[in-house]
């Protein structure tokens, strides 16, 4: 654009700048997208199309291989079985929180609310199914990987060795079994809970039946009691407690029933170390008499000395609701 | 008769179409306007862009004004004139009359121009540019939160982080809104709540405001020039109204009102003098001429500014009283249109101002297609509308620079700054890059490329002209003070001489002392104190007895001493006046010491010298003694001035010593810097074309050996009309021409000629010239400073006043002041305004880089479905916070050499030092010499100015670069640091794809990761927001080689260096701050900002290092293949 007088000084002195012809605006787009004069597409000759591709394509694969290798020199340092980072040193933390099945559908994945009508198979089927579903590893230990080769037969005052994951039996959970439906069928159901587990995670129990905390609910602190009169090493339980959330869920909710009646999670599952064909301890919950045709908040805790509660952030809980028609 | 004439007038003033018709009668009130009205302006398009028929009288009347004055008042006889205005010289009006006119016409004053309403001002701040982005970005976070506070019940307590971003912004902007000393308004304080959406709404607003509120401020320090202007407006005249003379108040004169001014007075209106006594007045304003003169009642010129019998509204009168007929009024004065031109005229967009809307376009452009692409594709994948509104609102925030104008906005302060340092004081900070884009410079003469200060400069004695010493600093040639031609001289010139010091000024220099008189004389009592010493001494021990003072008509001054020797009992008379009067009262003549007969072989060495000295554009006077004898004239003689009863013929000539106002010492110089830099240096002056041509050749406007039409018609002997125009490089143009050109002819001289000097121009023509190179394509800077100058300073891209000499109108009217006065400080403004806008540039270019990792973390997140990389706070937080700093600091950066741009060095013909480069000085071979072997330095001022058609601040390159390339690398940092943290603590990059609706479900309290570990929604989201934190310090770390090869463009940072300690210290403080933001307890609360492991600082280094070297090797290349593709593709 610039215009400069021929002159023989070495330098060269301002002539003046002759503005761009205007053009009409869409004549502008219009020569924008294709130049028949100067074969432009898009402001460009194909051959500056061309290499202006060649060079992306060339800078980008560049750039790929650069980060493909960072990448590769980067999983060598990481060890598929064990995290890099564990408990307090990884952001998961040391305070576990709960799980409970069955979960609503996937489109529907902000809810935790369990919905159906008990007179209806179907409107309940998906909840069956995905508890079905769930329980699919509990119930053919096969399905783990590993197909349950080490699964063995712990109890309290025999923990797993090294490699060895414990077994849980959730087949004579009368009346929370696939065969009964679950009792969804009954207006009675029974959901499912999990702690989440940790790497490396290992509980503090509440073992000391004279030192439990005041916030614990009075019939889980009796039913610890009791199972210390009879046993003390299953003192070293995940304490496990359900209740309607406001006074008035409390109301509504109804007896609850904890199978298996151990009501908690054995402690001999802990820790986590990710060992081949580890299945989570789980518990059923069953609502014996949940009033219907009403929205019932449920706030579930876990608990040892090393799970802190909050309700908002569900620290050591989870929460859900019912509600059966 | 009398109604019809002011329609006439008022025809004239508002419409040129009407002002052909309305010259019908025989008062001849108006001409054709001689330069026809083409509706177009500089630009040629702008009328046709005016829609309503309000703003299209509105131009006519400007252009009106742009017409040269055309009035008959001081043609006609006064009777006729008297009769005009129904008045009469001795009683006046009447009062009844004077109230009817007054009535009719309004008050004699100016009228202020329409202005804008503060508020519409400030709501343009408030709505222009990004801000409009950005308060879309905040009102759809309101919407998204509004409707997110009714639909779910959660309660937030986000409000203690809230507090602590909005103070952060605040922080960030009050810092700089203190740098800029605007008081920013008060912001609103207390927030409660809530959800990010309101919370980046608010940070949104703020920012907008804040910013807004800022521009807005920057915008209200320039004042208006129209209350300048009425600060030249006198309070009171003296009217005679039936026969009585009365003070009133100077808004209350009419036409036909005879006033009456005495020294000391401003003149009310425009009076057509009829009765002068001596009278004088000041120009300046409107001529630039400095010298007083005299008014009389003689018509003497066709110009209305030169005649002299007018005299013309809000001039000073200096000496001698007059009477006069109030001939124009208010508005409608020579003054009122200067000023109505001055406060009319629209200036247009500053060049940086157009370049940051060419640049503001783009991103909008950019943000606006991403913004609503992915809204669409979000709801094609299925999004809900909510969500897709709060991408929008991502993608917006990413990739608008929230910091960008603040950043250009400092680093044109600091520019600022630093020109303050050097004399250049810029009132409109835009202006600091305008000088800099500035191809052509309109310089005014007097004061700006002169000192204004008369100086002998030659004398003419025994035959010989004498150089005296014109420096500031008296450094230049000494001559013989011995002779007796000299003794001789010098005592005339002393002796007949009414200036004297003014008092208490015993320590200043000679030259620099104010003097009581006028300029030749002053300009002679300096030389001759200089040359003899003590003057005052000499003028009483030779004792005045009798003086006769110059007059126009006399054209000499005379006056009689007794000698300082006691022993010689005769008077001395001596004589000084315009050397052809003097000649003519001569006889004889002092050479060598001798007293010859003025025969015509000395008179026609007298007129050689005459001429000679008349040529150089000096101002010569003559001088003569006599002694006169004692035996007629005893001491105690009564001389008597008005009946002259001594003679005052038959004298010996001594004589002739020439004056002029020299130009500085530093212009020259400064004119050939603004030469190499490629800029056209015009002269435009008041002053006569002889004094013009030679003031432009002496600093080089006019360069040796380039001659004008007239010059090579005199050489080759031939008619001027015969001379190819385009043979001559030189022009001098005088204002009687240049009113009879049209537009394609001015164009034409400003064209092809590249040295072009204007003289006696009028104000309107000054403007006419400024538009003419506007025309052209050129950016035009204007220097001046007399309110003649100011409708030109208005209408120049940049206008530049002088800060000593300048009026308050000029001054208000520019856009910079010269604290000096001095020429040579705008190449300092060139010089700084080229650096800041390739500053401004590389800070650009830095800024946008990180665009890319901040909006790729959004796409991201939408189209692969995996948690959220950068959240929209971190991203506020390098927009407003760690970017900034560093991006100021390029403002700091030393020029780069353009080593590159230079012609390569013949190395069998071009050595070190040769021959020719030391014999032959021929101007072609220095500067190759000195540009080849220079130590590398700044080359800033040897290239062409920008073409603001073509380079622009931001260009598709430079997005290229900063977007396809730079940006790029970064984001790959960005999300490889990512990937670490998520797989470290447990997300392997295969499960991240497509887990984002689980990972930011609430309800999902217990996810799973590759190692079967489970997440609470909590300790996810703080894993997330540590990822954030990441990539937000990986973008710093990226950002350092960012920074560092932003520093050139062209050049290797080890030729550059890091000697820049500003950047330096932004690599540190943007360091800093990203640590302090990451470690701060509570910082994951406020800004959701968690403490990284310091293992996760590292993944981003290699790419740091990528980026430099990649930006290395590509420079090199640049450098190594100048012009080829990869310049042409990523040179920016």
């Amino acid at each position: 654009m610039k215009t400069k007088l021929e002159q023989d000084d070495s330098v060269q002195e301002f002539q003046g700048f002759f503005k761009p012809a205007e053009v009409p605006a869409l004549q502008q787009w219009k020569d924008f997208f294709y130049n028949k004069e100067e074969g432009k597409v898009m402001g460009r000759t194909g051959s500056s199309w061309g290499k202006i591709i060649l060079f992306y394509i060339i800078f980008y694969s560049a750039l790929a291989a650069l980060f493909s290798i960072m990448l590769w020199v980067f999983y060598q340092t990481l060890d598929p079985r064990i995290p890099k980072w564990q408990t307090d040193g990884s952001l998961i933390g040391t305070n576990p929180g709960l799980g409970f099945r069955p979960m609503p559908p996937f489109a529907n994945v902000e809810s935790t609310l369990i919905t159906y009508r008990g007179t209806d198979a179907e409107n309940y089927r998906f909840w069956k199914d995905s508890l079905v579903e769930f329980l699919k590893v509990y119930r053919k230990p096969g399905l783990t990987p590993g197909r349950g080769q080490n699964i063995y037969n712990c109890d309290y005052d025999r923990p797993p060795g090294k490699g060895q994951v414990c077994d849980v039996d959730v087949k004579n959970w009368s009346p929370c079994t696939s065969e009964n439906n679950f009792n969804y069928h009954k207006s009675a159901p029974c959901v499912f809970l999990k702690l989440n587990k940790i790497y490396g995670w290992v509980p503090e129990f509440y073992n000391d039946t004279n030192n439990l905390p005041p916030m614990m609910p009075r019939d889980l602190k009796r039913h610890i009691w009791e199972v210390g009169r009879n046993n003390t090493l299953k003192l070293n339980t995940v304490w496990v407690s359900c209740e309607g959330e406001n006074p008035a869920d409390v109301e509504n909710v109804g007896p609850i029933r904890y199978i298996p009646d151990l009501r908690g999670f054995p402690g001999y599952f802990y820790p986590y170390e990710n060992s081949e064909g580890y299945l989570s301890p789980i518990m059923a919950i069953h609502f014996e008499k949940p009033r219907t045709g009403i929205l019932i908040q449920i706030e579930c805790k876990a608990w040892a000395r090393n799970i802190r509660h909050d309700r908002r952030d569900k620290l050591g809980s989870v929460h859900f609701e019912l509600m059966i028609d | 008769m009398r109604n019809h004439f002011f329609a006439v007038l008022r025809f004239l003033l508002s419409s040129s179409l009407l002002l052909q018709h309305g010259r019908s009668d025989s008062y001849r009130v108006a001409t054709v306007p001689s330069i026809p009205d083409d509706n177009k302006t500089f630009d040629g398009s702008a009328k046709s862009r005016r829609k309503n028929p309000k703003a299209k009288r509105k131009g006519d009347d400007l252009d009106d004004l742009k017409q040269e004055l055309d009035i008959d008042f001081h043609k006609i006889t006064p009777e006729e004139l008297y009769q005009r205005f129904q008045t009469s010289p001795d009683r006046g009006l009447s009062h009844a009359k004077a109230k009817e006119n007054l009535e009719r016409d309004g008050p004699n004053a100016l009228t202020p121009p329409k202005t804008t309403p503060e508020w519409v001002k400030f709501c343009k701040q408030l709505f222009g540019g990004f801000a409009l982005l950005l308060w879309i970005g905040a009102i759809l976070c309101f919407i998204a939160y509004s409707i997110q506070a009714s639909t779910v019940e959660e309660p937030a307590d986000d409000n203690l982080y809230l507090g602590v971003v909005l103070s952060a912004v605040v922080i960030v902007t009050g810092c700089f809104s203190y740098y800029q000393e605007a008081k920013s308004s008060a912001i609103m304080e207390s927030f409660k709540s809530m959800v990010p959406q309101l919370y980046l709404g608010i940070v949104l607003s703020v920012v907008v405001m804040v910013t807004g509120t800022f521009s807005y401020w920057q915008e209200a320090k320039s004042g208006s020039i129209m209350d300048s202007f009425k600060s030249l407006v006198p309070q009171f005249a003296t009217v005679i109204r039936e026969g009585e003379k009365v003070t009133v108040r100077a808004e209350d004169l009419v036409l036909g009102d005879v006033v009456e001014v005495k020294f000391g007075d401003r003149i009310p209106a425009d009076i057509r003098i009829i009765e002068s006594r001596g009278f004088k007045v000041d120009n300046s304003s409107l001529t630039g001429e400095s010298e007083p003169q005299s008014r009389s009642t003689e018509f003497t010129h066709e110009n209305p500014l030169e005649t002299k019998n007018l005299a013309f509204f809000s001039t000073n009168a200096v000496e001698g009283t007059a009477k006069g007929i109030v001939i124009s009024c208010g508005d409608h004065t020579v003054m009122g249109r200067i000023a109505g031109l001055a406060s009319g005229l629209d200036t247009g967009e500053t060049p940086i101002a157009k370049e940051i809307h060419h640049f503001i376009h783009l991103i909008t452009g950019v943000a606006v297609f991403l913004g609503v692409s992915f809204f669409v594709i979000a709801f094609i994948l299925g999004y809900h509308w909510l969500d897709a509104v709060i991408f929008l609102i991502g993608i917006i925030v990413a990739n608008v620079p929230e910091g960008l104008l603040a950043t250009v906005t400092v680093c044109l302060t600091l520019t600022a700054k630093r020109m303050a340092s050097k004399n250049c004081l810029v009132k409109n900070l835009e202006a600091v890059e305008t000088l800099g884009s500035t191809s052509t410079i309109c310089s005014d003469k007097t004061g700006t490329l002169t000192q204004n200060r008369m100086t002998v400069a030659h004398m003419w004695f025994d035959n010989q002209i004498i150089e005296a010493d014109t420096t500031e600093d008296q450094s230049g040639v000494q001559y013989d003070r011995t002779s007796p031609g000299f003794k001789a001289l010098s005592r005339i010139a002393a002796l007949c001489n009414r200036a004297e010091f003014k008092g208490g000024q015993e320590n200043v220099p000679i030259l620099k002392k104010e003097v009581a008189g006028d300029a030749s004389e002053a300009a002679l009592l300096k030389c001759m104190e200089l040359a003899l010493g003590d003057v005052m001494t000499l003028r009483k021990k030779n004792k005045k007895v009798c003086e006769i003072p110059f007059n126009s008509t006399n054209k000499y001054q005379v006056s009689i001493h007794e000698t300082d020797d006691p022993n010689d009992p005769r008077h001395l008379s001596v004589m000084k006046g315009a050397p052809e009067r003097i000649l003519d009262r001569c006889s004889t003549i002092f050479i060598g010491g001798k007293e010859k007969v003025l025969d015509e072989e000395m008179k026609e060495a007298f007129n050689n010298a005459y001429l000679e000295l008349g040529g150089l554009g000096e101002r010569v006077l003559g001088f003569c003694d006599l002694m006169l004898p004692s035996d007629k004239y005893p001491i105690g003689f009564k001389f008597d001035c008005d009946e002259v009863n001594f003679p005052i013929s038959g004298m010996r000539f001594v004589g002739l010593m020439s004056m002029i106002d020299p130009p500085r010492a530093a212009v020259p110089d400064a004119v050939a810097k603004c030469r190499s830099a490629g800029i056209k240096v015009i002269m435009v002056t008041g002053d006569h074309p002889i004094t013009a041509k030679a003031i432009a050749k002496s600093v080089g406007i006019i360069s040796e050996g380039n001659e004008t039409v007239e010059d090579i018609a005199q050489r080759l002997n031939i008619p001027v009309s015969e001379v190819n125009p385009r043979e001559a490089k030189a022009a001098v143009v005088h204002g009687t021409e240049l009113r009879d050109l049209d537009s394609s002819h001015l164009d034409d001289i400003l064209r092809h000629h590249t040295e072009i000097v204007f003289a006696r121009t009028s104000p309107q023509q000054k403007l006419i010239i400024v538009e003419g190179c506007q025309r052209m394509g050129a950016i035009v800077a204007v220097t001046g400073d007399g309110v003649n100058d100011s409708p030109a300073l208005k209408k120049a891209d940049i206008g530049v006043a002088m800060g000593i000499a300048g009026s308050d109108v000029s001054k208000q009217a520019a856009d910079m002041i010269l604290l000096d006065d001095n020429f040579a400080s705008i190449v300092t403004g060139v010089e700084e305004g080229r650096l800041i806008f390739d500053n401004l540039k590389k800070s650009i270019a830095y800024t946008l880089t990180s665009n890319i990792p901040e909006i790729s973390p959004f796409l991201a997140f939408i189209l692969l479905d995996i948690p959220l990389p950068l959240g929209t706070v971190t991203i506020l937080c390098i927009d407003l916070g760690t970017d900034m700093v560093p991006a100021i600091s390029l403002a700091y950066e030393e020029a780069e050499s353009d080593i590159m741009k230079r012609q390569p060095r013949n190395p069998f013909t071009d050595k070190l030092v040769n021959e020719s480069g030391l014999l032959v000085r021929s101007p072609h071979q220095m500067p190759a010499i000195s540009l080849a072997y220079e130590a590398p330095e700044s080359d800033i001022m040897k290239r062409q100015p920008r073409d603001p058609y073509s380079d622009k601040l931001v260009n598709h390159r430079l997005i290229s670069m900063a977007y396809g390339q730079i940006g790029m690398i970064q984001a790959a940092a960005g999300f490889f640091v990512y990937f670490v943290i998520m797989a470290e603590n447990g997300f392997l990059p295969v499960k991240l794809f497509g887990i984002r609706k689980q990972w930011d479900s609430k309800a999902i309290n217990d996810l799973t990761d590759s190692y079967g570990q489970e997440w609470t929604y909590r300790d996810r989201k703080a894993l997330e927001f540590t990822c954030h934190t990441a990539f937000f310090v990986s973008i710093v770390i990226v950002q350092w080689a960012d920074l560092i090869v932003c520093k050139t463009r062209r050049n290797s940072l080890i030729h550059q260096g890091m000697r820049n300690w500003a950047l330096n210290f932004g690599l540190v403080f943007e360091t800093a701050l990203a640590a302090f933001l990451s470690y701060t307890p509570g910082m994951d609360k406020g800004l959701r900002m968690y403490p990284l492991k310091f293992v996760w600082w590292l993944p981003a280094l290699p790419f740091t290092l990528s980026i430099f070297v990649y930006d290395e090797v590509r420079r090199f290349y640049l450098r190594r293949y100048p012009g080829g593709w990869l310049e042409q593709e990523t040179y920016y």
